[in-house]
């Protein structure tokens, strides 16, 4: 049984990531591997629900039987097609229904590192560090939460960044729906919390490859990935995560102390200043939900498959300090100088496609590489409003274009479901 | 003049008010929150309380509301401290016009702590000269100085005890004096928040983690508390009065006592600092390469210099019975310790150079300051300063003199075309004796000199008499192509950094003038004259290279610089 062809079908899901990646065999038979399923918004004129929808082509496609689920972290815009609903008819339902031998998550969705758990059992890595970094994500999830709901209850932050923040924050929050059905819709032989270097059950279930997880590591194999929290070990996040939502000026600290305003104005004297508050607040809130966003873009499982004769990088949203464990691995360089096939990492942003890593897929010279071909989901204008945040950055995309056949997204129309890749291996 | 009125006495210089002595965790032994009185500037003050310096607006950024201010009166006559007189640690706690009056006071206290050890007006780092603070700024276990912004801001949050009390990072005298000092310093040293060393990085945690610990540690409400629980004993046994014993207690006991609840915004720079033994080689090891672990080397070596001075004021206080001392006199010899620690502290600022700044030079530069103020060490602090630094892996800077304190100048220097009155306060005149000396001073002919400040600094000489310094800070600059770097100064160039991509690079020095306006100290860090500055430029560009400084557009102000003059945002957001 040899694998012939490869398909990637990726679907329009706006901000987001859903791949159905097809393995067709020399026997006519094919095997099922769905890569993320998640959106965060949707390009205008797309109708009706359209998780459900792309559910249901998954259905289809696969005639019912999905081999695997790999779910790269837990971020909005990747999971959270897998809700479900009280009447059973969510995407998540749908998906559940075709049955996945094995779901493939990160270490850090390891239940027995679970915040809450009673006396954790350090299944890997053998430290506490672990545990805890567990809990901080936890925590920063929670704060996500507080962010939202200070955002939604300011009247004071500009158009532009009240839409950031929004974006953001709401990438971040906890879809505790989609993370029980991806628990629970395998029975727990069947649920690999993956680390750098671990072997995977999917490699038998896809005959004829051969993959290796290059991410992310534990927090004892490389330290900087707890980092974005360093500042103070866990205690900010920890602490800002109990905080109850502010309700705005009715739930005043001082209620008896507050100054009376004429109409909306405050004083004359104390305007300057509180103008300067709430634009740094708007300011720090984004400084706050990007570092935790790059905490848990950083707990991406990255996959590298050999199947046949090509290779496919499947790097959810890894930024940089995810990356450099793998890459600090001679032999993981020597590898990654061959890619056929790269998923862009976190949607075309400037931090998840280091340099080492691009130089190594593409080799030094300029040439544009025919064989070498990109695939981005992503959409325009929903991150970041400098050429620095935006994603997709302007510059990387350019680099794609010159040196890759790129397939994005962008390129189809919103009604159009998916676009297909059919690769020969 | 104006005079108090119908009397011949001038206007009251002090006013006296009330501040929470460490934070509202720190109790005295009937349970209540732990006040000291201390002593700042009288001025004229509009509700806020908003004075000459500091104007505290109470706005709540997360609520969007602003809270009644705090009038503390005119003060034309004898300022009174209403507020605390009568009320109850609960009402005080809760009331945001004590929180306005224990932010004023504290700032003001600092500011004039700077004051009298320089000897004269200390500007803020930001433009204007009233700082903003804001005491309840946001809901978020955070504070920090906003130069941008001019400000202070102090967050509060619900703690995690089961009580869920509100938490205000204002009430935390350490937290307040240390974020006032980073504006203090900013505006001594502007360049010291530029991207540098390491060590740089890591001073301004680190001193104003000194700062604000030696002005806990010079109130003698809080030493007499920590040292041995018992405040109202006025005998202590001598026997606890050893190093260790101090430290456990003190140092120890004051870190114990700093509400945990807090350690989310002020860190935890204390504890790990005592806890760090002294005799390794600390600033080499990977863990210290981060700069706030950097920042602790610092605050463990001025502590540890802090007891060991202490100790040596102690053996001058005989025993009164049986192995006990004098309470009082203890607990006040502490104090001084702490207070005339913190003067050597700031002073040596001034002996400091204007940019890449390291542990080495601040060292050299506590060295000197201290010399030229105790000719013969008699009290033994230059020892124990350059014990305790070297304890923790710190030398004095290579070029200082062997024993460790700058070097004087010697060399002659053209005062033909200056005058020395305008010399003494004049930036322009300043800059055409740096013209004129060019050569005389090692300067690169390449790039531009700018002439930052022309400060005096004022101080009583040994035998009583004023003495007037004048300290000058310029910094050199140069902006050139990578290749140009490489080619024409012999910098070593990242690999991988494009050789077309324009750098700019900064040298500068600290000019000290005696009090007959000759050159007495250069403190500098050259530009490219030397092989030394070639090596230290170019391991600059090595570190800003790898943290991803020229990632960005050409001529974008990198997000890094952006980010790290707002100090603390995010408590020590990566920078």
């Amino acid at each position: 049984m040899k694998p012939t062809q490869v398909r990637i079908r990726a679907y329009q899901v706006g901000f987001g990531d859903c791949f159905l990646l097809t393995v067709f065999y020399d026997d006519e038979s094919a095997r099922h591997v769905l890569v993320d399923f998640g959106s965060t918004g949707f390009p205008p004129g797309v109708k009706g629900n359209r998780l459900a929808a792309i559910a249901r082509d998954i259905r289809d496609t696969t005639g019912g039987k999905l081999t695997a689920v790999v779910a790269t972290h837990r971020h909005k815009d990747h999971i959270s097609g897998f809700a479900t609903n009280k009447s059973k008819t969510g995407a998540g339902d749908i998906i559940a229904a075709l049955k996945p031998e094995l779901v493939i998550q990160p270490w850090t969705e390891d239940p027995a590192l679970a915040p809450k758990a009673t006396g954790p059992k350090v299944a890997k890595g053998g430290a506490n560090l672990q545990a805890l970094h567990v809990q901080s994500l936890d925590a920063m999830q929670t704060v996500a939460e507080r962010i939202l709901a200070e955002t939604k209850a300011s009247r004071s932050l500009v158009r532009e960044t009240r839409a950031e923040l929004t974006a953001v924050a709401e990438v971040n929050v906890k879809n505790q729906s989609a993370v029980d059905n991806l628990r629970d819709m395998v029975p727990k032989s069947g649920r690999e919390y993956l680390f750098f270097g671990e072997p995977t059950q999917l490699q038998d279930l896809l005959p004829g490859s051969k993959i290796e997880v290059l991410g992310p590591p534990t927090v004892d194999q490389h330290a900087a990935v707890a980092k974005e929290k360093d500042w103070d070990p866990d205690e900010y996040w920890l602490r800002f995560s109990e905080q109850t939502t502010p309700t705005g000026e009715d739930g005043a600290l001082f209620p008896g102390h507050v100054v009376g305003r004429k109409q909306y104005r405050f004083p004359i004297d104390s305007r300057w200043l509180i103008y300067r508050a709430k634009r740094l607040r708007g300011e720090q809130m984004q400084a706050i939900v990007t570092n935790l966003d790059n905490a848990l873009n950083n707990t991406s499982v990255i996959l590298y498959l050999r199947i046949g004769k090509k290779a496919f990088l499947f790097p959810g949203d890894a930024q940089g300090e995810n990356w450099e464990y793998a890459l600090s691995k001679p032999n993981i360089r020597t590898m990654l100088k061959k890619v056929d096939v790269y998923k862009v990492g976190h949607h075309g942003s400037r931090n998840a496609t280091p340099k080492t890593l691009w130089g190594l897929m593409t080799g030094s010279d300029n040439s544009k590489k025919a064989e070498f071909t990109t695939v981005m989901s992503t959409m325009e204008g929903k991150y970041g409003d400098t050429e620095e945040t935006a994603v997709p950055r302007g510059t990387l995309v350019t680099a794609l274009k010159k040196k890759s056949t790129l397939h994005t997204t962008q390129d189809i129309h919103a009604e159009d479901l998916y676009f297909d890749l059919t690769i020969d291996v | 003049m104006r005079n108090v009125l119908g009397t011949r006495h001038g206007l009251s210089a002090f006013r006296t008010l009330t501040i929470v002595a460490q934070d509202p965790s720190v109790r005295t032994a009937d349970g209540k929150v732990l006040l000291a009185k201390v002593s700042i500037p009288a001025e004229q003050l509009l509700p806020g309380p908003a004075g000459y310096r500091v104007s505290v607006v109470d706005y709540d950024a997360t609520r969007n509301a602003l809270y009644t201010p705090l009038d503390l009166g005119p003060g034309l006559e004898e300022p009174s401290d209403a507020i605390a007189a009568v009320r109850s640690d609960r009402a005080l706690m809760s009331d945001p016009r004590y929180h306005a009056q224990n932010v004023y006071a504290i700032v003001m206290r600092i500011l004039a702590r700077f004051e009298l050890a320089l000897g004269r007006r200390v500007p803020w780092g930001c433009a204007g000269h009233q700082l903003y603070i804001s005491p309840h700024a946001f809901c978020e276990p955070n504070a920090f100085y906003s130069r941008e912004d001019c400000s202070l801001f102090f967050g509060y949050f619900t703690s995690s005890q089961p009580s869920g009390e509100t938490v205000y990072s204002c009430l935390a005298h350490d937290v307040v004096a240390h974020e006032t000092t980073h504006a203090l310093l900013d505006g001594l040293r502007r360049g010291f928040l530029d991207r540098s060393s390491l060590d740089q990085a890591a001073f301004h945690e680190g001193f104003s983690d000194i700062v604000a610990l030696l002005s806990v540690l010079s109130l003698t409400e809080i030493v007499s508390t920590v040292l041995d629980g018992r405040p109202e004993d006025p005998l202590i046994r001598a026997d606890l009065l050893t190093k260790e014993k101090l430290k456990e207690s003190t140092l120890f006991g004051l870190a114990n006592q700093m509400g945990e609840e807090l350690s989310g915004v002020r860190g935890q720079a204390l504890r790990r600092s005592v806890e760090l033994p002294p005799g390794k080689r600390y600033a080499d090891k990977k863990e210290f390469q981060e700069e706030h672990r950097r920042g602790e080397l610092l605050v463990a070596a001025v502590l540890n210099s802090f007891l060991e001075i202490w100790l040596r004021r102690l053996e001058k206080i005989g025993t009164i019975s049986a192995g006990k001392k004098d309470r009082g006199l203890v607990v006040e010899e502490g104090a001084r310790a702490a207070d005339h620690l913190l003067t050597i502290v700031i002073r040596a600022i001034d002996y400091c150079p204007p940019v890449d700044l390291s542990f080495s030079d601040f060292l050299s530069a506590l060295l000197t300051i201290d010399r030229e103020v105790v000719p013969d060490d008699r009290y033994g602090y230059r020892e124990a300063l350059l014990k305790s630094f070297r304890d923790y892996g710190v030398e004095p800077a290579p070029d200082a003199d062997t024993d460790g304190t700058w070097k004087r100048w010697e060399r002659e220097m053209i005062y033909s075309r200056t005058h020395f009155e305008s010399m003494l306060r004049d930036e322009e005149e300043m800059f055409r004796f740096i013209w004129e000396n060019r050569t005389n001073l090692d300067l690169s002919e390449h790039g531009h000199i700018e002439v930052r400040s022309v400060r005096p600094s004022m101080r009583i000489a040994p035998d009583g008499f004023i003495l007037r310094e004048t300290v000058a800070e310029y910094v050199h600059s140069v902006t050139a192509s990578a290749e140009e770097l490489r080619d024409d100064f012999g910098i070593a160039v990242p690999e991988g950094l494009p050789l077309w991509r324009n750098i700019k690079l900064a040298g500068g020095g600290t000019l000290i003038f005696d009090e007959y306006g000759q050159l007495k100290y250069k403190v500098a860090k050259g530009l490219v004259e030397s092989e030394a500055d070639k090596t230290r430029q170019g391991a600059k560009l090595k570190q800003l290279f790898e943290l991803g400084f020229f990632d960005g557009p050409v001529g974008d102000l990198p997000l890094l610089a952006q980010l790290h003059s707002r100090i603390g945002q995010l408590r020590r957001l990566k920078s």
